[in-house]
């Protein structure tokens, strides 16, 4: 049986007339990277700062290696071996990368303060003042105080928020790193890319429920939908051949045609049969991924900005 | 407890390279500390600055020579600070808070002077005389009497042709100048020593001044813990609340929640730290008071204490601040507002007897006002009685203060 790091029960928390979060529950098996995926507002924060001993559940039970998150006792134990990084997590301004390195240290305890700043490629400039720092420098700062202290189980609030495309991809290698490191991850991000490129599992989370959840491939599987084939521009007479054969097509917006099919191998049998019969076939080839299980699932998609629309 | 120190240090050196802090924490109570220092409180006591219009004077325009000597006798005073007008001057015009006072010396001054110190001499002598006369009774022969009564009313005769007319002196002055009646007795004095002078006399009532212990505070003395004081509230309700929220902004506070530092390592890192910086601020303050004024404030056990005391009551009230307003500019404006009221209505930046009487009421409600009485009356003037009362104020405020910052630094539900 494969341990568990983190387990969510029916996690409930109000904060007044608001629910942020409605029932919650989820596990996260140790050594894998488990993602929150949602908009803005769908209660990611609060999850993960419940599970990080920060907040209080109005009702439910969560569990980190099998400490419970609402034992005084237990909360204590759980602090030894976990690492948070906030949401827009800003380090102090007027310290230098390795202070505040060694701040984040001294209050876990820590000594490996080098192994982090050499980990995540900032040795070199560990005597530069924070606020001298790039936005990609200062967000690997966030994950370094993050990491001191070897946690088992690391907490990543939208870590990649903010950055530039650049940037960003450099902190995904990062992120991929510490999973080989064999650490625990759990990410929230409202990044599809992100989800999809640096977890094991993701739960899709919206309005304070998880919509769905599962490997990235079970779930491109099953609520992907099928390959397609775009074309900009595909004449009546073939569109009426590729009926013929059985192949479900559809005309949408702009005069494209999309043709849906089951397997890859029936990309080349669609173009094979168009070519044979004389027609022009440059068709856009698009695999489903999680944006179509969102799209399929919640009915919208999710903006660069993190909003549903 | 290794865990404060380190933690102490890098808050420490933080705030050493913020430029704001170090300006608003160290800069101005120094610069305070030597133009308000200076301005009020030069060593010399001030002089009485007094213009002389002397129109006593010989056809050439010289000085008649008792108008002279006058002139002289009032400068060796060395309470005026003399300035002569010459005799068609207009008079000046005040520019600013100098008082303007004339002194006008009449025309034939001098020889009033002296035909009237003439005749007062010739008075003492009759006086002095008739006296003997009486004393002597019947011892003296009747012919001797007679010669003398003879002689004496020749000498009022004589006495007759010197009694002319007295030519007082003018003193002009503004209704406003609470100075003024003063100077005119310090002139009399002067005045009266300068007729027994002529009179070849002396005075028989003589003072001697002695200078003893008698407690008297220099300006620099009452500016010195006024501005220590003030700027340890400032560093604490400006300074930790503006670092509290920056922390809480930034998610510090989150990512150090959530490690097993506890909540009491941190208010202790935060309080130890603030006074370091109240200690350095003390320090460097006694140093500049030393040197450029040459107040021997030596800081016992006692003050130190209420060093403490008022550091743990400010950076409290600031941590508090800090963790209830949710907003920066928020945080900032409260502290800005609660502390530049309380540093000009707490007294702590000039004596409270200035003020008019409902303003000294309104400062016994400041917490300042205790912390800097408290700091005046053990640092300067080394007395734990008096200092006593506002110190267990200051003690009563630190409590408090500890308690709204352990109540406000939140470590979950933020
Ligand atoms: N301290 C709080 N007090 C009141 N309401 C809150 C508080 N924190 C969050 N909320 C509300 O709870 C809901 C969920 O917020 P949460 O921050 O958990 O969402 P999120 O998924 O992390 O969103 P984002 O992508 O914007 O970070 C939101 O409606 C938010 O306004
Ligand atoms: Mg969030």
């Amino acid at each position: 049986m494969v341990d568990e790091a983190v387990a969510a029960e029916e996690l409930v928390k109000k904060y007044g007339d608001v629910t942020a979060v409605d029932g919650v529950s989820f596990k996260v098996y140790v050594g894998e990277v488990f993602s929150l995926l949602g908009p803005n507002g769908a209660g990611k924060t609060t999850t993960v700062e419940i599970l990080e001993c920060l907040r209080t559940p109005t009702s439910g039970e969560a569990y980190i290696k099998g400490l419970s998150v609402k034992n005084l006792g237990d909360i204590r134990k759980i602090k030894q071996i976990i690492g948070v990084l906030p949401q827009e997590f800003n380090a102090v301004d007027n310290l230098t990368v390795l202070e505040n390195v060694q701040l984040a240290a001294v209050a876990k305890q820590a000594d490996n303060i080098r192994d982090v700043l050499e980990q995540l490629g900032l040795w070199q400039i560990r005597n530069k003042l924070f606020s001298k720092l790039s936005g990609g420098q200062k967000r690997r700062v966030g994950i370094a105080m993050a990491l001191v202290g070897n946690p088992e189980i690391v907490f990543l609030d939208e870590p990649t928020t903010g950055l530039d495309p650049e940037a960003r991809r450099e902190t995904w290698l990062y992120i991929k790193n510490l999973r080989k490191s064999g650490a625990t991850v759990i990410l929230t991000t409202h990044y599809m890319e992100e989800a999809e490129r640096l977890s094991d599992r993701v739960a899709v989370m919206v309005k304070g429920r998880i919509a769905v959840e599962g490997r990235v491939r079970e779930l491109v599987a099953s609520h992907g939908g099928k390959t397609r084939l775009v074309f900009d521009f595909l004449d009546e007479d073939a569109v009426g051949v590729l009926r013929g054969y059985g192949y479900v097509v559809e005309r949408v917006q702009g005069g494209r045609v999309v043709v849906k099919v089951d397997r890859e191998s029936d990309v080349f049998d669609v173009v094979a049969l168009l070519r044979d019969r004389g027609f022009e076939a440059y068709p856009e080839v698009r695999q489903p991924g999680l944006e179509d299980v969102f799209l399929s699932v919640i009915g919208s998609r999710l903006s660069e900005t993190g909003e549903l629309v | 407890m290794t865990a404060v120190h380190k933690i102490v240090w890098l808050l420490f050196r933080s705030w050493m390279r913020d430029k704001s802090s170090l300006f608003f924490g160290f800069a101005l109570p120094i610069m305070f500390l030597l133009v308000f220092g200076t301005i009020f409180g030069g060593p010399a006591p001030p002089n009485y600055s007094l213009y002389i219009r002397n129109l006593d004077t010989d056809p050439q325009g010289n000085p008649e020579p008792l108008a002279a000597a006058f002139i002289q006798a009032l400068n060796s005073s060395q309470v005026f600070d003399l300035k002569l007008l010459n005799p068609d001057d207009p008079a000046p015009r005040s520019t600013g808070f100098a008082a303007i006072r004339i002194l006008t010396i009449p025309k034939g001054f001098s020889a009033s002077l002296l035909n009237n110190t003439i005749a007062n001499r010739i008075d003492i002598t009759v006086d002095t005389i008739n006296r003997l006369l009486q004393m002597a009774g019947e011892n003296l022969p009747e012919a001797t009497r007679a010669n003398i009564t003879q002689g004496l009313s020749q000498m009022n005769t004589f006495k007759q042709l010197f009694k002319t007319e007295k030519k007082p002196l003018t003193l002009e002055g503004s209704p406003d100048d609470r100075l003024l009646q003063p100077i005119e007795a310090i002139i009399n004095t002067v005045a009266d020593r300068f007729e027994l002078a002529l009179l070849n006399s002396t005075s028989t009532i003589e003072i001697n001044t002695v200078q003893t212990n008698i407690r008297q505070l220099r300006a620099v003395d009452y500016y010195l813990p006024g501005y220590v004081a003030a700027f340890i509230m400032t560093n604490g309700l400006i300074g930790v609340s503006s670092f509290t929220a920056e922390m809480r902004r930034k998610g510090v506070m989150k990512l150090i929640a959530a490690t097993p530092l506890s909540r009491a390592s941190w208010i202790v890192s935060l309080v130890l730290m603030q006074t370091i910086v109240s200690l350095i601020l003390t320090a460097v303050m006694i140093a500049v008071g030393w040197m450029v004024f040459r107040i021997a404030a030596v800081p016992d056990l006692f003050s130190l204490l209420i060093i403490l005391l008022g550091t743990l009551a400010f950076t409290g009230l600031g941590s508090f601040i800090g963790g209830v307003v949710k907003s920066a500019e928020a945080v900032t404006a409260l502290g800005n507002t609660l502390s530049f009221p309380m540093m000009f209505l707490s007294g702590a930046f000039w004596p409270l007897e200035l003020m008019p009487p409902f303003m000294q009421q309104i400062a016994r409600f400041t917490p300042l006002y205790y912390f800097h009485v408290a700091l005046r009356e053990s640092l300067i003037a080394g007395s734990v009685s008096t200092a006593l009362i506002p110190a267990a104020v200051v003690a009563i405020l630190a409590m408090a203060g500890i308690i709204l910052a352990a109540y406000t630094t939140k470590w979950r539900d933020f």
